[in-house]
């Protein structure tokens, strides 16, 4: 099965002041149609600049350079213009982020903001019919209410609410891949429980291809297929989610495993310093195709 | 021996009619010397405003809060303030950006005259040792740290006021998992040798079940259900305390069962 999204050696530097600084050394992934891939590493890993490439958004910095291989559906997204990128997002390529009531406008209301999405792919859609449609959209994420939701302004709902509200304008112009940075993580635990379940299952039925981005292992371990660790820049170790969860091979992988606090108790984790272990050569679990 | 602090029919009502919101609604519950009690609740539940409360932010609307064995009045001696101290969630706002961390922590000391004045940056940076940081981190601004550090920092200041009873507001919840665990470990044993009570706060089980001794979930502004650490997760007694249990995300098979076993037949 080819690759929905295929990222081959890509290279991330900052200039600034003090001189250059590499934050990404190389890093490779591939989704399919339908799969679920997992990008978890700490703060300042790279998982959010790697989103913010394939969307096509470092590139339009001054103080970024960005190369390496970026394909979409096997389209070679390099040689797209800045228009064309542009065209892309929120149609081919959506995001969600991480705190759903700050990524909605508060200045207009649900039903507007819809409209707006599903105009960029079917520009002269009147507003009647964009209600309509996000009406049934609203319903796919459980939202019964969805007149009231429509006429309301995001701060009038509740996260978990706004939330979802996101989830069904990520998904609303059938995009191929879907960027999930962190999302839930403002949350309740147990709204995030449920909108993870919801975003689940609706991407499985639509066949989304979903890059999630996390830095929760408990919250892969639940959504993902494949799971890709990156430490400072570079994936240390991929493979499929059972196969890194039951036997981490690298180093880095192990010591954030050890450092999760468990449910079944144990005390506060000890966390092994072996630092210097964390450079060592990346470790790939066969299967699942990885 | 009486506990260290003990709520009674504490209530808090933010402002009146209609639209008054009760957010913390007829609470008791006791913290023992050296105890580490949990506080577990969602957004709204009532715990910032519990720990607003007991630190004297503002008073309660009905209800006694004791220290000590006696009724906290609601404007608190310099005494009360010193003993009771706070470590909020987000580390770098809770430090003040244009002095350095040494001038945050000498702070304290210098409000509630602890040590002698010529003793005073002596006692900052053994502070900041005991927090696993060295002394002369003093001289660097807020900015210059991780969040780690400026955590530490947060925690090294708490502990100069030489406090009896610690509030800790979701001390890890901006951390990295690997950070948090130095953190936690640090806090564990600095309860140990020190003696210090705690309130922690937090929405996250999982850090609750391995460094509280008793846990109070709150929903709502009312205590759901209060017990030994133990007995929460082996035997929750409310339904809702399942249902957070049951939400809790987790790496292994053996922590899946657990969940599964409490969390059974209930939606998520």
């Amino acid at each position: 099965m080819s690759a929905v999204l295929e990222i081959r050696d890509l290279h991330l530097r900052f200039r600034g002041h003090s001189g250059v600084s590499e934050v990404l050394h190389g890093v490779s992934l591939d989704i399919r149609a339908g799969e679920r891939v997992a990008l978890v590493g700490e703060s300042g890993s790279g998982k959010s600049v790697t989103a913010r490439i394939v969307l096509g958004l470092l590139q339009e910095l001054p103080y970024a350079e960005v190369s390496g291989g970026l394909f979409l559906e096997g389209a070679d997204l390099n040689r797209l213009s800045r228009r064309q990128w542009q065209g892309l997002r929120g149609t081919s390529i959506s995001m969600i982020f991480q705190d759903p009531t700050s990524s909605l406008n508060p200045v207009f209301t649900i039903g507007a903001q819809f409209a707006e999405v599903l105009r960029r792919r079917d520009p002269g859609l009147p507003r009647g019919a964009a209600d309509e449609r996000a009406g049934a959209l609203l319903r796919s994420v459980s939202i019964h209410d969805h007149a009231r939701v429509l006429d309301a302004y995001p701060f009038q709902l509740s996260g978990g609410m706004n939330q979802r509200v996101v989830i069904a304008m990520a998904l609303a112009n059938h995009p191929s891949l879907l960027i999930a940075d962190e999302p839930g993580t403002a949350l309740d635990v147990t709204v995030q429980a449920q909108t993870l379940k919801l975003m689940h299952d609706l991407v499985e039925r639509s066949g989304t291809a979903v890059l999630f981005i996390s830095h929760n292992l408990g919250v892969v371990r639940e959504f993902a297929d494949r799971v890709f660790v990156i430490y400072r820049g570079r994936i240390v170790e991929r493979g499929p989610t059972a196969a890194i969860f039951e036997a981490p091979g690298h180093a880095y992988t192990r010591a954030l495993m050890a450092a999760v606090p468990r449910i079944t108790g144990g005390g506060p984790p000890e966390p092994n310093d072996g630092e210097t272990a964390f450079l060592d050569p990346m470790v790939v679990h066969e299967g699942g195709g990885a | 021996m009486t506990p260290l602090l003990s709520l009674r029919h504490v209530s808090k009502t933010f402002g009146s009619g209609p639209r008054a919101v009760r957010a913390v609604r007829d609470v008791s519950f006791d913290v023992s010397r050296g105890e580490c009690l949990a506080v577990v609740g969602e957004s709204g539940s009532g715990k910032t405003t519990l720990a607003n409360m007991i630190l004297g932010v503002f008073g309660q609307s009905s209800g006694e809060i004791r220290f000590d064995g006696r009724a906290l009045p609601s404007r608190r001696t310099l005494e009360h303030r010193s003993a009771i101290q706070l470590v909020q969630q987000n580390p770098l706002s809770s430090l003040n950006p244009k002095r350095s961390v040494g001038a945050s922590i000498r702070l304290g000391l210098d409000v509630f005259g602890i040590g002698r004045r010529s003793d005073r940056w002596r006692l900052v940076e053994n502070a900041l040792e005991e927090v696993g940081l060295p002394g002369d981190f003093r001289r660097r601004a807020p900015a210059a740290l991780s969040g780690g550090q400026c955590q530490r920092v947060a925690i090294a200041r708490a502990l100069a006021c030489q406090p009896r009873l610690v509030i800790l507001d979701e001390p890890t919840s901006a951390l990295d998992v690997l950070v948090q665990a130095r953190v936690l470990r640090l806090l564990d044993g600095l309860r140990r040798t020190k003696g210090l009570s705690y309130v922690f706060i937090t929405h996250d089980l999982s850090v609750v079940r391995n460094v509280a001794d008793r846990v109070a979930v709150f929903r709502s502004g009312e205590l759901v259900e209060c017990a030994e650490t133990g007995a929460i997760f082996e035997n929750p007694r409310a339904d809702y305390t399942r249902r957070l249990i049951g939400a809790v995300p987790v790496i292994t098979d053996h922590e899946l069962k657990l969940r599964e076993s409490l969390s059974g037949g209930l939606p998520a």
